[in-house]
């Protein structure tokens, strides 16, 4: 576990001051769940930003100048 | 008279009551911010209009104590309330596909499902509805989703054993009843499930890690922005890729492929009995059918189509997903396949036994159709005739029924390979049987010339009771269908 161990450390990193994380819930979420679920969302947006940023650099590559957003519409 | 329903006990939020056979659904006060959000931020008109959550109205009736009410509302009632062990894959599946879909369009409205329980999640026909109007709280930024856990052990962990160990494993949701624990489905998949990306993290390393932060407490973490929606979407995102990778083919169980190949049918004589069927049908005009044994739901879709509301039960969990993917058979919103095992139906469940009601506590039906089915419980279970009639006595008003003698091939079949012990099986201690219970109101050939096909009425109640040869369970049962 010791994506978790490198999880436990960033997150202690984490403002000292502000007051501890308590989830509301009337059903217990499980401390492991929570966890696991914000190193794998962590990671998982990661990649879905980097997607979508990757998207718009190939889109202005890719782009020909003689593209015209008319014709397109016109296909 | 009022009663709070046993299987709304554990959210603070409000509770369901059934007052004067009126079933409302009283709204606490201090979930008094979170309805306003629900219902003035467009998301209860949003879930409504796409059929994602079951409607409601605001009602002026008096809450039940021991909470103060914020509001009491009267949800509209469902046809009939199944459970996630008695779907089959395709339904868990939809219902599953259908949380993260209504978790999605709340999150837009500034809001976010505190729970994932697959019961919170019913069938009307095909269309798969949030009923638990209260499990939305407003989302703060930055939270994570406490649902998480609820959502991967109610959905993704049963429909991965499902699909990669055995479908009958879908039965262990009625064993675990807040989901089946990530270890067991852990230890219960095949290893190549490990390089499937969805379950390595939401079913593999989430066991991991709740193995690991059992014992202990979790490292402390700090209000804030634990976790941003674009990581949150992309949770979202991995858990509907993962559930709808799942698949299952049900090519192979018993009885999936018997309609199709139903060589012992000749057409003129199915069609003698669809017309039998129908006639019946139209004499009994019911609003609620059972049609049991209904494999892939050939009568069930003629029960609906003449305007019932038809449960189409059937033991093999084949027959039952073909017919839920089958959009002809399946019209509209009037017929709910089920996976049940005729012989060992599903009991009450949960907290005092109470909390999840047993199939036939859930009857009785208008009407209940058996057709080709009583050899394979008075056969193949060796269930004795007078207990047959008694159970379908207990389940219906009117009974559409086929008696298949031993001569028939199926049953042949049946007694192949075994001693034939049923000397009192025939038509003749059939008719006896079910005469105690019902009225025969006519008989005609069935399939075969061998085989009759009945249409029956139950007696009324007090005829039972004037003889008293009845136990306290029939008793029990006649004063439920007088109800």
């Amino acid at each position: 576990m010791s994506a978790i161990h490198l999880l436990q450390g960033a997150l202690e990193m984490l403002g000292p001051q502000s007051a501890p994380y308590a989830p509301r819930a009337y059903l217990d979420p499980g401390s492991g769940s929570i966890l696991l679920q914000l190193l794998v969302a962590g990671i998982l947006g990661g990649l879905f930003a980097a997607r979508a940023f990757w998207g718009k650099i190939k889109a202005k590559l890719t782009r020909k100048p003689q593209e015209d957003p008319e014709e397109d519409a016109s296909e | 008279m009022s009663e709070v329903l046993p299987s709304s006990f554990r959210d603070p939020s409000g509770h369901l009551f059934r007052r004067e056979g009126v079933l409302y659904r009283q709204v606490n006060a201090r979930y008094r911010d979170d309805y306003d959000c629900l219902m003035g931020s467009g998301l209860y008109a949003a879930l409504v209009k796409a059929g994602r959550l079951v409607e409601h109205e605001e009602v002026s009736e008096v809450g039940e104590t021991p909470e103060p009410a914020y509001k009491v509302i009267r949800p509209a009632e469902l046809p009939f309330i199944s459970y996630p062990y008695e779907w089959c894959f395709s339904q868990l599946k939809d219902a599953a596909r259908a949380t993260l879909r209504i978790q999605a369009t709340a999150l837009k409205h500034g809001m976010t499902l505190k729970d994932a329980s697959a019961f919170n999640i019913q069938f009307i026909g095909h269309r798969a509805v949030l009923i638990d109007t209260l499990s939305f709280e407003r989302y703060r930024e930055g939270e994570p989703w406490v649902a998480y856990r609820q959502f991967c052990q109610h959905f993704l962990a049963p429909l991965a054993l499902m699909s990669n160990t055995d479908i009958r494993l879908g039965k262990l949701l009625s064993v675990h009843l807040d989901g089946v624990p990530l270890d067991l489905a852990a230890r219960l998949l095949p290893w190549r499930c490990r390089l499937n990306p969805a379950l390595a993290l939401h079913l593999y390393a989430h066991a991991a890690a709740q193995k690991r932060f059992a014992a202990e407490p979790g490292p402390a973490l700090r209000k804030g922005r634990l976790l941003s929606r674009t990581a949150f979407l992309a949770l979202l995102d991995s858990l509907e890729r993962g559930t709808r990778g799942l698949r299952w083919n049900p090519a192979g169980t018993a009885w999936a492929d018997y309609a199709a190949s139903a060589d012992h049918y000749t057409s003129s004589a199915a069609d003698h009995k669809r017309r039998l069927v129908e006639d019946w049908l139209r004499i009994a005009a019911p609003k609620v059918v059972w049609d049991l044994g209904a494999n892939v739901g050939l009568y069930s879709r003629i029960a609906a189509e003449l305007g019932s509301y038809v449960l189409a039960v059937d033991g093999d969990p084949g027959a039952v997903e073909r017919h839920y993917l089958d959009p002809v058979r399946s019209p509209g919103e009037r017929v709910l396949p089920l996976w049940i095992d005729l012989v060992n139906p599903s009991p009450s469940l949960g907290w005092a036994g109470e909390e999840r009601d047993a199939f036939l506590a859930r009857g009785p039906a208008d009407l209940v159709m058996a057709l080709a089915l009583i050899h394979h419980l008075a056969i193949s279970n060796n269930v004795p005739l007078p207990s047959l009639a008694d159970f379908f006595a207990r389940a219906g008003s009117w009974l559409i029924i086929e008696f298949v003698p031993k001569d028939d091939p199926q049953v042949r079949k049946l007694l192949a390979s075994r001693d034939d012990i049923f000397e009192f099986y025939d038509q003749q201690n059939f008719e006896r049987a079910f005469g105690e219970r019902f009225e025969i109101r006519q008989v005609e050939i069935g399939y075969s010339a061998e085989t009759r096909v009945y249409f029956n009425e139950t007696k009324p109640a007090e005829t039972f009771y004037g003889d008293g040869m009845y136990s306290g369970d029939q008793q029990f049962a006649i004063e439920v269908m007088a109800e």
